[in-house]
């Protein structure tokens, strides 16, 4: 719990590395500069599904100045994958979707690697293409992965291909329930692909070494994973492969799971470097990215709720078919959580619902910013707001009827600690002016709530080395990309060992050196890291206190850490720097090395011991519809959330802006799209439409507290949530302005106008 | 790849007889930069940014002669742009971000000849001429009659654009554009509509009514028959709905990634209401009845 | 083909050879070094690359490198004087408007120009100035706050 006495907690400290960013030092993956290193670049399939019926590379290796072709066959053959071990690094027999690898070129420069790429004759025999999931599932569609079975916990009675996870939730009886409710709404909802869009392009290099084994340096979020994956699909032991992070220009998840979110860049340029016996980096374009790296998948989503005329909720039944892509990627984990999702966070006894991840020739899913939540909560959100409007009842009061309270279960969570739901929706009520402010022509407020559930997941480590003058070196597995890593985390140790923050240095993964993590994914660096570093800053303090005690003929208890002072509580003259005990610390224990580890079974228990405190949020628009043209302008934008103890209050307020902002840019104007071949057409940023500052007002960020999480000192995971209500929240601020629901993503200016138009407006 | 940076429009030309269809002409770059990136990169590039005075901005011959040259910025700075052509100030306003504006040409907006071009709609309903020299001579002709598709234009391979002439409009006009996108300047307009007109004497009805569409046809047009329907006419609101109509009709929009033929249409119809309306407004004080 | 060609850099003078097809951006960063200059889009839709051209804000990306031949280039490296950070460098980091920091120099830039044009700009012209910088982490509300410190610092 945050306490009075903190003296650096709660502040907004500057950033660590924030001077080298705004005077462009050159820091991250793109700015790596390997002597002698050869540019590489990939072979992308054309065909969104083919045979590969041969790959001729002679001419390519025939140019002077290309140094190795690789494909599959140079490949051991392995596949990779999360809950479908599904795919090579390099596409072998098949393509998928279009984008696929298929082949790998070094070169001098990246003239001569164009060139070579160019002259890999691949021959294709085309196969039929399904890009839609509720076509995938057909037995008429073709098959995607003929040696891949249906998810072993598939219930009878799906007849149904193409299908790679399964997410079934049964709660109480809901088809009776749903049998005696007063009221039932039935409704389809529909939202489509965006891609992250992290600015910084993936980037891979890879140099092997005099010794045998190889370096590789990644912008990517997992280091330790892509570790373990570039060793077995490399055919190296583990310990013969060193992951070196750069610092990262964004990732949202886009750059998260380990080598299946950068579709095998990093084993490719590994097999490279190998072949070619030279370093070898490649650097994506941001074009190349939009087909081929992971993606926020769309989703089709039934949802149908039984309510009370005085607008108790009964029962829930609903479907999803979230997309995969071409392999499963991350499809089974985020169409789960989607379809958990769907069920809600309200109090309801009974839920039946089943979630299907299918395989399509796309782009693969990947853990984009809260896999699954955002899709489930355009869904679930505005469903509400329909059985509100169905009920005639206000949707705050709607929401407020079924919220959770301490001690209910909601889905995922078999017992809440405490709810701050209701709190977060009076407050955006109060704060967006709901009922107060006159709303002007085609003007409406629209409102969503959100919870993302801090899943479970492996722990990590952190260590704290204390140098001998005072100042502190921090290893963890996780990186910074704006997160916690270089804005709380150093906070942390210098609260718990008194000294400044800016003697606080946090390193970059070496995967040779860090201690072992997951990666920095999940809303989890303050859970796993914070909680870590916590522990190992008080463990190095302990050392420091136990040589000072003797010093100061006191007790190890009775000392305190002021300044860089260790003085004794109470009578401040009697007192030792930090620098001579430190220094002292070499001919005692050798070095001040404070470990942490959080515990992630134990917390676990724990949370279901005691029940869990969530972090709920409630969203709030104020938008204008252009009712002649469908435009839709967000006049103001507010996001109320809990997320516990604040430990750097803008960083945390930026954490949920820039979620909300991408979540906006989805439900405005972002969207990957396909032709019926599975072609994407708008690769490039001219016409893949972010959202740029003159379309967004500035978001207004209210943090409520009270509610303390499973992070260090009460903290709970920003990262995702914030993307969580806004699709929906847009939605129904439409709604309310003009009583037309859109159900399909996104609310582009279109979908909008053809709303509009089929409703007689 | 061959690069020259010809000095005189003269060694220019004869650079693109010498190479016909293998040179591309290169100016403000914002094009032809993309191309080269994600195409294949032309056989040489005739760089005309050094042509020295193509860039001018000067009033001439009653109107304004404006140099291929000048950046969409300059056009914006440009008082006599500002004041005496608002229509072109309102679509370079319009155009891209300001780092865009400040390299992109208009000459390589004309030459580039996307439907969407953000400047030819207006350029056509301001009635301007484009000066176009081959080796053997120069003429100048109506922008409606210079744009052939997309990507096309009377230049082909061997001509140079070397000056745009833009009549001042008649006094008393009042001139829109509308961009229909939903970044607003950032993105390329899904429909682009410019409109102009005058009012008669005593502000009864409006005359010379011209409509320009950007975006829904292989070329930027001019609406005709809206423009006739419009014309010498009071506007109320069921000559508006006609109008808006008459407009769609003229347009054969295509679908792609940023939206449908059929939204398309039902834009035209919509802004081109809009810009009559505030035409309406403006020249006579008056609301639409 | 090869050139070489001669231009200023934050007041350092480069004479160096490229090839006729490569653009600024690959130039500033590949030959000369300025790695401040952020490579992102390629088709001048996102501004990581914004730096200054005789004066005016440009996409380095969709700038032709024989076009600098002579010109006069600011990049973020050259915008501090010496390790006095200008006022919206320092806003940037007081604001928390940093965070993955790569659209970062874009912006720096984009506003440097803004504010060498006018000290006390308006909404409009803030939002012309920076409406061709993406920024995927903040969602621009710190970016807003960054601008409004800068300028108050400057005036």
């Amino acid at each position: 719990m945050a306490k009075a006495e903190h003296k650096v907690l709660g502040t907004n400290m500057p950033r660590m590395g924030g001077v080298e960013r705004v005077v462009g030092k050159g820091i991250y993956g793109i700015d790596l500069n390997l002597p002698d290193a050869l540019c590489g670049g990939v072979l992308r399939s054309a065909h969104a599904h083919a045979k590969i019926v041969s790959i001729d590379t002679s001419a390519a290796k025939a140019i002077p100045g290309v140094h190795a072709v690789v494909t599959a066959a140079d490949a051991p053959d392995v596949r990779y994958g999360r809950s479908y071990i599904d795919r090579y690094i390099l596409a072998k027999d098949k393509v998928r979707y279009t984008g696929d690898p298929v082949a790998a070129v070094a070169a001098e420069n990246q003239a001569l690697v164009k060139e070579a790429l160019g002259k890999i004759k691949v021959t294709y025999e085309p196969l039929p293409v399904v890009v839609d999931t509720e076509e995938a599932i057909k037995e008429s569609a073709p098959t995607l992965h003929e040696d891949m079975p249906l998810p072993k916990n598939l219930p009878e009675g799906f007849q149904v291909k193409n299908v790679c996870g399964y997410t079934g939730v049964n709660i109480g009886d809901a088809e009776a329930a749903m049998a005696d409710a007063d009221v039932v709404v039935d409704e389809v909802y529909e939202t489509r692909m965006i891609h992250p869009q992290y600015l910084e392009p993936r980037v891979a290099a890879a140099r092997p070494e005099e010794d045998g084994r190889i370096t590789v340096w990644t912008n990517a979020q997992a280091p330790f994973p892509v570790r373990t994956e570039v060793a077995s699909l490399t055919g190296q032991p583990l310990n013969s492969v060193r992951v070196l992070s750069t610092d990262i220009g964004g990732g949202f998840g886009g750059k998260g799971s380990g080598v299946t979110s950068s579709a095998g860049l990093e084993p490719i340029c590994a097999l490279l470097a190998m072949t070619a016996k030279r370093p070898v980096m490649i650097v994506m374009d941001k074009a190349e990215e939009t087909i081929s790296t992971t993606i926020r998948s769309g989703a089709k989503i039934w949802i149908k709720s039984g309510v009370k005329k005085d607008g108790t909720l009964v029962a829930r039944q609903g479907k999803v078919l979230y997309d995969a892509g071409g392999y499963s990627g991350f499809g089974n984990q985020a169409g789960g959580r989607c379809t958990q999702m769907v069920g809600g966070w309200y109090r309801l006894p009974n839920i039946h619902m089943d979630g299907l991840t299918v395989y399509t020739n796309k782009q693969v899913c990947g853990p984009v910013r809260g896999p699954g939540g955002p899709q489930a909560t355009f869904a679930m959100e505005s469903h509400m707001d329909s059985i509100a409007a169905e009920l005639g009842m206000d949707p705050i009061e709607f929401r407020l009827k079924n919220v959770p309270a301490k001690g209910d279960g909601i889905v995922g969570v078999p017992k809440l600690r405490d709810s701050s739901l209701p709190e977060t929706l009076n407050t955006a009520k109060e704060k967006i002016g709901w009922g107060k402010v006159k709303l002007g022509k085609n003007q409406g407020i629209g409102f969503a709530t959100g919870a993302w559930i801090e899943g479970s997941g492996p722990g990590g480590g952190a260590v704290v080395k204390v140098n001998e003058d005072g100042s502190a070196t921090v290893h963890i597995g996780k990186v910074d990309f704006g997160t916690a890593a270089r804005f709380g985390i150093p906070m942390i140790v210098a609260e718990e060992l008194g000294i400044p923050t800016g003697d606080v240095t946090v390193l970059n993964v070496d995967t040779d050196a860090s201690p072992w993590d997951a990666g920095t994914v999940g809303s989890r660096s303050m859970l796993v890291s914070g909680n870590a570093v916590k522990l190992a800053a008080e463990d190095a303090r302990e050392q420091i206190l136990r040589m000072a005690a003797a010093t100061l003929e006191a007790s190890p208890e009775d000392l305190e850490i002021v300044d860089k002072q260790i003085q004794v509580k109470g009578a401040p003259s009697r007192s030792v720097s930090m620098a001579s005990v430190c220094t002292a610390a070499h001919n005692e224990i050798g070095d001040v090395i404070g470990r942490g580890y959080f515990d992630s079974k134990a917390s676990q228990v724990h949370e279901r011991e005691q029940g869990s405190s969530q972090p709920f949020t409630t969203h709030a628009a104020l938008v204008e519809v252009d009712t002649d043209t469908g435009n839709v302008t967000v006049l103001k934008y507010v996001c109320v959330h809990d997320v516990g103890f604040v430990v750097h209050p803008r960083a945390v307020e930026g954490q949920i802006e820039g979620a909300a902002a991408m979540s906006l840019g989805q439900a405005l104007c972002e969207q990957v799209v396909h032709d019926s071949e599975g072609r994407t057409l708008n690769p490039t940023f001219v016409d893949y439409l972010m959202p740029t500052i003159n379309m967004l007002p500035p978001i207004e960020t209210v943090l409520v507290s009270g509610y303390p999480g499973a992070g260090p000192y009460g903290t709970k995971g920003a990262g995702e949530i914030g993307s969580v209500p806004p699709m929906a929240c847009i939605a129904n601020a439409i709604y309310n302005a003009t009583g037309v629901r859109v159900r399909r993503l996104p609310l582009s200016p279109e979908n909008v106008l053809r709303a509009l138009r089929e409703a007689g407006k | 790849m061959d690069y020259f940076e010809p000095k005189t429009v003269s060694e220019a030309l004869s650079l693109l007889d010498q190479h016909g269809e293998q040179a591309e002409v290169i100016a403000g770059g914002t094009d032809v930069m993309v191309d080269i990136k994600y195409k294949d990169e032309p056989g040489c590039l005739v760089n005309i940014k050094r042509i020295p005075d193509l860039n001018a901005i000067r009033e001439s011959n009653g109107g304004v002669h404006i140099g291929p040259l000048a950046t969409i910025h300059e056009l914006e700075e440009s008082d006599i742009v500002r004041e005496r052509l608002p229509l072109l100030w309102q679509a370079a306003h319009q155009f891209a971000s300001l780092q865009i504006r400040n390299t992109a040409t208009i000459g390589g907006n004309i030459c580039r000849a996307s439907p969407s071009g953000e400047t030819l709609a207006p350029l056509l309903v301001l009635e301007a001429e484009a000066e176009v020299t081959f080796s053997d001579g120069a003429r100048t002709e109506p922008f409606g009659a210079f744009f052939k598709g997309p990507g096309q234009t009377s230049l082909g391979s061997r001509g140079l654009l070397t000056g745009i002439s833009v009549p001042f409009p008649a006094a008393g006009n009042h001139a829109v554009y509308l961009k229909h996108a939903v970044r607003g300047p950032m993105d390329i307009a899904m429909v682009g509509v410019a409109v102009m007109a005058t009012a008669n004497a005593d502000k009864s009805a409006l005359d010379d009514v011209r409509v320009g569409l950007g975006a829904v046809a292989p070329t930027p047009i001019r609406a005709p028959k809206t423009e006739a329907l419009v014309s010498g006419k009071a506007l109320d609101a069921a000559l508006l709905k006609e109008a808006g109509a008459c407009s769609a009709s003229e347009s054969s929009p295509i679908t792609d990634q940023r939206s449908s033929g059929e939204y398309r249409g039902w834009i035209v119809d919509a802004l081109t209401r809009r810009g009559l309306a505030q035409c309406w407004q403006a020249l006579t004080g008056k609301e639409v009845a | 083909m090869s050139l070489e060609i001669t231009l200023t850099v934050n007041g350092k003078t480069h004479t160096a050879a490229l090839e006729p097809s490569t653009a600024l951006v690959d130039f500033l960063r590949d030959t000369l070094g300025y790695k401040g200059v952020k490579l992102c889009c390629n088709t001048g839709e996102c501004g990581a690359c914004t730096i200054i051209m005789d004066g005016k804000p440009v996409n380095s990306c969709v700038v032709l490198g024989a076009d600098a031949a002579g010109a006069d280039l600011v990049t973020v490296e050259g915008i501090a004087d010496g390790d006095a950070l200008h006022p919206v460098q320092q806003a940037f980091i007081d604001t928390g408007a940093v965070q993955c920091g790569y659209c970062t120099p874009g912006f720096i830039v984009s506003l440097k120009a803004l504010l060498d044009r006018t000290k006390n700009p308006t909404a409009e012209e803030v939002e012309e100035a920076i409406s061709g910088n993406i920024c995927r982490c903040t969602g621009y509300t710190k970016i807003y706050e960054a601008v409004d410190l800068a300028a108050k610092q400057m005036s």
